[in-house]
């Protein structure tokens, strides 16, 4: 029986090509969007799980709302991993390692690399994060603070085939290191990426100095909510102390005064989708991406389901006497259910065949927007695979369900007359379907524009520096920094070289905190510092408000003078701040007091979702990032020209730049590549929609014939058949695009509430997309409606 | 065979009430060959639907093979149909998907006949039928005369004691009309009970017995003037 199942539904299939093709087709690119989504999420979610122990290892966070200044991040103090070694028996391991956001030059004999991501860690780093060692120790590797460790790709950098192991290498000119281990490249992704590990043991005992990220890994059976209140008691007990002698009150005071202090964990593996926190490692992924693919790959395989039920039924009549036939001959409901369940399930099943085929196509498409390195033949192959067999059967069964049903309920003494009548339910089940997906296309149009919209706007907003034709070259030697003030000369001889400066960061990288005051003024403020060189805010192009910038005649080192940006001065009240005193606190060696000199205007430094930040800059002679102005015209020979002459002045390191507007862009690229893969998963859904409308609109227009035929002959237009036939089909999407109108508003109010910078929520999205929407439902359906209006009546009318 | 008692089917719309059938009452005896004839609307095809259990009656009795199956539910009548009854359409009715051979193999198939027997059974009857040379072919590809006789070899392939016709020459011209009732008197000939609706008289003069309806109502029953082939 169910090989005649099988016959009767690749020979329906066969007769019915257009129906099986936008059946096929709609479900196969709903499948590969899913296959696609279900990629991206086993992808994202697979951070940090390849390493042993995983769910037993978390990081050290500190959470701070203290003298002004608002720490959110996974930082913690040096002596935190040796307190916790010391005094707690439920952890197996911890760690303490500090990052670098600056490539650094390894030497081995006359080879040179510049290694992008280095690491210092303590000892015990790799019992937590357990690497496959290719050569060395584990336990051994890090033990002394001239030990490096190289993952295989840097060990085949520096030393080609040759056997690192006890080798020398030279750290940037500085150390020199001697290899005591090579590790293979971690198994999977996490949140991290370190090319090589340099060996720190030393502990500094300042407890409120944070600067290093902790990771723990605990016992197995250790109830990690009662280790925190131990861990969180013992770290205050050590703080508490230093805060007092720091801000030199009592800590109950420090308490009463509004402030804050405390530690939390985070767990190892949602890191990466849930930490958003200042001075993060790298830029962590986005479980908001997870959940709108997700959402979007529900409403698309929906979208093709609809299509399925719509055509099904609305083609019913075709089946009817199918139906009344097997039913006399024997077949029962429940034969029947299974015969067109089988047909729908044959149907998902070559769609996804065909889908994985396109995903298969799309892989590397998706991989370059997202930036990610999916594969379907992967490790999780098999469960890709069962996932996309159960969708396939779900959906198969879903999609089927109702014609199934639909169709096995016919009374066979009915349709065998040919006394087929379309059900009332039947057309106002398929009307509600149709504004279902509709309504799902309406949000995923007016959800792309408003993306585009936000997206657009923070490329065009004004940045407040102009990096155009900046060149930026890291300073690698004293030398270097020492005598940069007049090596600027040699670069300023050419002509097309415009403005000279540098700083200890630039747009687009982590800026730091500090503390200041104003003479006489008992508030301190938590200020963001750039330290600068002359001419910086010049060859920026960054605006001055108030006051002077800094010059070489009147700002020297030793006598610090300040400017501040727009925000400093809103955000601490400061009237006429030029002229006024503003003190640095230097460690704890106190107060170090200069004058304000200048206001500028503000200029973002960090992505758009974090507000500007209040900021100070002073002359410093040791900042590390040159920032190079050149002329657009015949800029690569200028690049030349630096490159020879920064190469004589600084052999010891190759030379090596980027462009400033590139790199402030990157911080961009996220949110552009998710515009990106929406717009692609937008587009998708309205073909879908768009093949299930002319599906339908065909077939109403063939259920129709005899009507059209009767018009035709009572004198009716074309125009108006056409009308006729299309009006019913508009109505339907207008009302989908209403209804879409407050849920996708809500959605993308919600979207841009990340931004701190965001658009006013436009109208016209709202007005475009059903426009769009009817445009392209009318040229579907209105297709239709032209070779059903121009048909002969005469051919009508011999219908039935 | 066959015995009503005040048979009565009423067809209900929102508005109108309808009687198809208006207490009928008669007997079909095993080996029978009976016509029902009457205008259009008389309720010729609703009683051979109530006949077949395609349909349920209002009231009255409906006993076949000695058992009441008036109330049967959908189950039990789709039992006792496929086991029983055969069905030839005026208008074929054949699945276009399937082939000659598929199509009259459909019944054994719901009746869970095996394979090999199928096979047998259906090359049988369509040698028999003298569409043998057809069998792998689609409905379309056929002559109206050749549908029907695949219909009829439909009917027959479960070896059904009973028979139901309806108008089964009404789509066909008079040479291959003619070869399909002929086909019915051979099958009467060979024992099968046959009950058929029919408009014309030259086909309800093959049978043994005419039951004229009107109204819903049986107004005459008569013996027919031909019982053996019509010239």
């Amino acid at each position: 029986m169910f090989k005649n199942y099988i016959k009767v539904a690749f020979r329906t299939l066969n007769k019915n090509r257009v129906f099986a093709f936008i059946n096929i087709l709609g479900l196969a690119l709903g499948l590969t969007i899913t296959i696609l989504v279900f990629l991206f999420i086993n992808d994202q979610t697979s951070y940090d799980k390849h390493w042993g122990g995983y769910e037993r290892i978390h990081r050290i966070g500190l959470k701070a709302h203290a003298l002004g200044q608002q720490i959110d991040a996974p930082i913690s103090p040096s002596p935190a991993a040796q307190t916790l070694r010391d005094e707690f028996t439920e952890v197996e391991a911890v760690t303490r390692i500090r990052t670098r956001g600056q490539e650094i030059m390894m030497r081995y004999e006359e080879n040179k690399v510049y290694i992008k991501k280095e690491v210092s860690a303590d000892s015990a780093f790799f019992k937590v994060f357990d690497y496959d060692f290719v050569h060395g120790s584990p336990t051994l590797a890090l033990k002394d603070d001239n030990n490096i460790v190289l993952t295989e790709e840097t060990a085949s950098k520096l030393f080609g085939t040759e056997n690192p192991m006890g080798k020398v290498v030279n750290y940037d000119n500085r150390r020199d290191y001697i290899v005591t281990g090579v590790v293979k490249k971690q198994r999977g992704h996490s949140h991290f990426q370190f090319d090589m590990f340099v060996a720190s043991n030393q502990v500094n005992p300042q407890w409120v100095s944070n600067n290093f990220n902790t990771y723990i890994k605990l016992r197995e059976g250790v109830d990690r909510d009662e280790f925190y209140e131990r861990m969180s008691a013992s770290f205050m007990k050590n703080v508490e102390p230093q805060i007092e002698e720091f801000t030199k009150t009592p800590i109950s005071e420090f308490y009463q005064g509004g402030n804050s202090y405390a530690y939390h964990l985070e767990t190892l593996a949602s890191i990466h989708l849930h930490s958003h926190k200042d001075w993060e490692i790298e830029q962590n992924g986005d479980i908001m991406y997870i959940y709108v693919f997700m959402g979007i790959a529900i409403l698309v395989i929906l979208i093709a389901g609809i299509n399925f039920m719509n055509l099904s039924t609305a083609r019913s009549s075709k089946r009817a006497k199918e139906v009344g036939v097997r039913k006399v001959s024997g077949a029962s409901k429940t034969m029947l259910i299974g015969q067109f369940l089988t047909e729908s399930i044959i149907q998902s099943f070559i769609a996804l065949f065909l889908a994985l085929i396109l995903v298969e196509l799309f892989i590397p498409g998706f991989n370059n927007i997202m930036n990610t390195e999916i594969t379907l033949f992967n490790a999780s192959f098999n469960k890709t695979i069962i996932f996309a067999f159960i969708v396939t059967l779900c959906y198969g069964l879903f999609a089927g369900s109702y014609p199934a049903f639909f169709l096995s309920s016919f009374q066979p003494v009915s349709v065998l007359k040919g006394d087929f009548t379309k059900t009332k339910g039947g057309a106002i089940l398929r009307k509600v379907l149709v504004i279902f997906q509709f309504t799902a296309s309406g949000i995923l149009i007016i959800g792309m524009i408003i993306i585009f919209n936000q997206i657009s706007f923070l490329h065009n907003k004004d940045i407040g520096f102009n990096g155009d034709q900046v060149i930026v070259v890291p300073l690698q030697t004293d030398d270097m920094a020492d005598n940069f003030r007049t090596y600027k000369e040699v670069f300023l001889k050419n002509s097309n070289v415009l403005g000279v400066s540098r700083s200890s960061f630039l747009p687009g990288d982590n800026p730091n905190q500090n503390m200041f005051e104003l003479e006489g003024s008992k508030e301190q403020m938590a200020l963001w510092n750039m330290e600068v060189d002359y001419d910086f805010f010049e060859t920026l192009e960054i605006n001055l408000l108030e006051g002077r910038l800094f010059n070489i005649e009147q700002d020297i080192d030793s006598i610090p003078s300040f400017i501040l940006n727009e925000t400093a001065v809103k955000s601490y009240n400061i009237e006429n701040p030029v002229g006024k005193r503003l003190g640095a606190y230097i460690d704890d060696t106190g107060i170090s007091y200069g004058n304000i000199v200048g206001v500028i205007e503000d200029f973002h430094t960090e992505g758009f979702n974090q507000e500007i930040r209040p900021m100070v800059f002073r002359i410093d002679n040791y900042t590390w990032f040159a920032s190079i102005k050149i002329s657009a015209d015949d800029a690569q020979t200028t690049i030349s020209y630096i490159e020879d002459e920064w190469n004589r002045l600084e052999p010891t390191h190759p030379f090596r730049y980027t462009f400033l507007d590139q790199k402030f862009g990157a911080l961009l690229k996220q949110q552009e590549n998710f515009g990106t893969m929406f717009l692609f998963l937008t587009i998708l859904a309205i073909i879908i929609s768009a093949m299930g409308l002319y599906g339908l609109s065909s077939f109403t227009a063939e259920q129709r014939t005899k009507e059209i035929g009767i018009r035709k002959v009572l004198g009716s237009s074309v125009g108006g058949i056409m009308n006729m036939l299309t009006k019913d089909f508009l109505k339907l999407v207008l009302i989908a695009n209403i209804i879409s109108w407050p849920i996708i508003y809500l959605l993308a109010k919600n979207w841009l509430n990340n931004f701190s910078y965001q658009i006013e929520m436009p109208i016209l999205p709202y007005i475009f997309a059903t426009l769009l929407s009817m445009i392209i439902a009318l040229i579907t359906v209105s297709s239709q409606a032209y070779i059903a209006a121009n048909s002969d009546p005469v051919n009508a009318l011999k219908y039935e | 065979m066959i015995q009503l008692t005040d048979l009565t089917k009423v067809y209900r719309t929102d508005e109108i009430e309808s009687t198809a059938l208006n207490k009928i009452s008669f007997n079909i005896e095993k080996g029978e060959f009976v016509s029902i004839m009457g205008p259009s609307g008389c309720g010729k095809s609703t009683l051979l639907n109530v006949l077949g259990l395609l349909d349920k009656p209002e009231s009255g009795s409906y006993q076949f093979l000695g058992e009441e199956v008036g109330h049967f539910n959908e189950k039990q009548r789709s039992n006792v149909r496929k086991a029983n009854i055969g069905f030839v359409f005026q208008n074929f009715n054949l699945i276009d998907e399937l082939t000659v051979f598929e199509n009259i193999e459909l019944p054994l198939i719901y009746n869970k006949v095996s394979k090999s027997e199928r096979k047998q059974r259906v090359n049988e009857i369509i040698e028999k039928m003298g569409i043998s040379h057809r069998s792998s072919h689609f409905p379309q590809q056929l002559s109206g005369g050749q549908q029907q006789r695949v219909a009829v070899a439909r009917a027959l392939i479960t070896r059904p004691p009973l028979v139901l016709a309806d108008e089964p020459t009404g789509n066909l011209d008079s040479s291959h009309g003619n070869e399909v009732m002929e086909l019915l008197c051979e099958l009467h000939e060979e024992g099968t009970t046959i009950v058929m609706v029919t408009h014309s008289s030259h086909d309800a003069s093959y049978s043994g017995r005419i039951i004229n309806l009107l109204d819903g109502q049986v107004i005459s029953e008569k013996k027919s003037t031909l019982t053996q082939k019509a010239v």
